[in-house]
């Protein structure tokens, strides 16, 4: 049987701090995600995404449970500082503000950054940078300080700064939260773009629904458990459910199934607006189609 | 009647050196008073600077702002008292709370306004009802409170300080779609109820073509539409031409339009489209 890149087996996690209440976030997760996938995590706040997220790359630990990542195993007491390190250059995260990611006065200098502190030698990080920029459209910004830059070219070059360490796995946690409609298209087809060219494994967190019905496959966390997970047209076919759990689904999704309640025939899950707009028509016309015979 | 009036409002950054960048340029613009009125532009369109503006945390470079027809400038010494007519809720906000129980955040602000006691628990029992904050969660700590409880705080010690004018600035960032519709919805009762005049700066245009009566669109530093939400959101090419976009629900009716399906202008929600379908069946 082929390994899964993530395999999480029963994880558990509670916060605890000083002066209070321990808050148990991960309740038996158990869910494995495949070497190439494009992911997208769904879940009210509180219900345990971004902790999900801190454990595979190890900013936190979990309690209990089994964490297998690029064939590591993270919760084995064998785990060396080596393999830690090893782990954080396969799985980048890139984070909801743009501006707490950016470390250096110059752009190309912060995309260096990452491989600098790899030990990569000098030539090659030239190489590297260059093509890190051109993958995220940015080479006519190396020079730029970026502080001048919008929020979606400060998440490109964040974005850039962890494909110059060569991850094969992306993670994305409310990286277009802080974003204008323009800054979060620039992402999302920056890291589809990567998905679909290089094969990395893309896992986005977002509370936007039309972002997660551009992935292959939708995961909805409650409670710190898997509550649903499929492909987008599976998931958002249950709209209520995903409403008591504190989420929505798309507009057109929305208005699909409110027509078809209404009476009219709609077959299938629209995912993009376009096809949406297909889906109706088509109802449309055979319904008049129909109605005149 | 206007409210809050912007006459020719320019505001610059770092004036006089090679980094000037000018956020705002000329701007005219007026608030309807009991409008509930979304500010919507690409970032670094200048919504953020004129947010600062209309308390008088900023002063412009160019322009006068005037509330209720009167120049907040006119005299600086009083700048406090347009400061509680005009209440500014910020990014983020719930990293400002600081009190030992939420009670005592959420009166912190009419405190400072030197009213009785009772007066101040009035207040404070007001605006947490109309965020949804229960008794119990009033004696908690501010940090034992989910992060959709701790902005809803917050937005209550504004509102606490009953501003006529209530400017917020993405008060639903980074919330949840049920965290974003509670905020939102309390927001709006404020206006409701109080009759105040409520200013959102959001990103996200279902979300503004679901409460605000009024929107002004900002591109790079200037007013480049404004008008009621039926105006506004009528123009979609325009929009996108400017970074922004119209809700998913009217860019699929525009769509639908285009192949043919006869459909009224002006679709914004769900509900809109499912009417409109519903009619040509």
């Amino acid at each position: 049987m082929k390994e899964a890149f993530i395999r999480a087996k029963d994880l558990y996690y509670t916060y605890k701090e000083e002066g209070q209440e321990p808050v148990s976030v991960l309740r038996g997760l158990s869910l494995e995600i495949q070497k190439g996938e494009y992911v997208a995590i769904l879940g009210h706040n509180g219900s345990g995404k971004s902790t999900f997220a801190k454990l595979l790359n190890m900013i936190l630990e979990p309690d209990s449970g089994e964490l297998w990542v690029a064939g590591r195993e993270l919760t084995s007491p064998e785990l060396t500082e080596d393999d830690v390190y090893a782990l954080r250059r396969e799985v980048g995260m890139v984070f909801q503000n743009p501006d707490n990611q950016l470390v250096a006065t110059i752009v190309e200098e912060d995309v260096a950054f990452g491989p600098e502190n790899l030990g990569v030698p000098s030539a090659e990080i030239r190489r590297r940078v260059d093509e890190a920029l051109a993958a995220v459209g940015m080479s006519n910004f190396a020079k730029s300080e970026p502080h001048r830059l919008s929020g979606g070219q400060k998440q490109r070059v964040a974005i850039a700064g962890i494909i110059a360490m060569m991850p094969n796995c992306m993670i994305f946690d409310e990286s277009t939260a802080m974003l204008d409609p323009v800054g979060r298209r620039e992402v999302v087809e920056t890291f589809e773009k990567l998905n679909r060219e290089r094969g990395i494994t893309v896992i986005t967190i977002t509370h936007y629904m039309n972002e997660a019905a551009r992935a292959d496959r939708v995961i909805v966390l409650d409670e710190g458990k898997v509550l649903m997970d499929g492909k987008p047209f599976e998931v958002f076919a249950r709209a209520e459910e995903l409403v008591a759990t504190g989420l929505d689904v798309p507009q057109c999704t929305s208005l699909v199934h409110a027509l078809r309640k209404k009476g009219l025939v709609i077959d299938g899950e629209p995912v993009t607006t376009e096809e949406c707009a297909e889906m109706i028509c088509r109802a449309l016309e055979e319904h008049h189609g129909k109605g005149n015979a | 009647m206007a409210r809050v009036t912007l006459e020719h409002v320019s505001y610059t950054y770092e004036p006089g050196t090679p980094f000037a960048v000018k956020a705002l340029d000329d701007v005219c613009l007026t608030v309807r008073e009991g409008s509930i009125t979304g500010i919507i532009g690409h970032t670094g369109s200048g919504k953020s600077t004129m947010v600062q503006l209309f308390n008088g945390l900023e002063k412009p470079s160019e322009g006068r702002i005037l509330l209720d027809g009167k120049d907040i400038w006119e005299n600086p010494k009083k700048m406090r008292d347009i400061r509680f007519r005009v209440g500014l809720v910020m990014q983020y906000p719930e990293y400002q709370l600081f009190e030992e129980t939420v009670r005592a955040d959420i009166a912190f602000g009419p405190r400072n306004m030197g009213l009785s006691e009772e007066e101040i628990s009035a207040r404070v029992a007001e605006a947490a009802e109309i965020v949804g904050l229960t008794a119990a969660d009033l004696d908690k700590s501010p940090f034992d409170l989910s992060g959709g409880q701790k902005r809803r705080a917050a937005i209550a010690g504004v509102m606490a300080m009953r501003p006529e004018v209530l400017v917020l600035d993405e008060p639903a960032a980074g919330l949840d779609p049920r965290g974003r519709d509670i905020i939102l919805q309390a927001v709006a009762d404020y206006g409701h109820k109080t009759g105040a005049t409520v200013i959102i700066v959001s990103h996200s245009m279902e979300d503004m073509a679901v409460y605000c009566d009024d929107i002004v669109v900002m591109a790079h530093a200037k007013v480049f539409l404004a008008g009621s939400r039926d105006e506004v959101f009528a123009h979609a090419e325009e929009l996108r031409s400017v970074g922004l976009d119209v809700p998913q629900i009217t860019h699929l009716a525009l769509l639908l339009a285009a192949r043919g399906v006869r459909l009224p202008k002006g679709i914004y929600t769900v509900e809109a489209a499912l009417r409109a379908i519903e009619n040509l069946l």
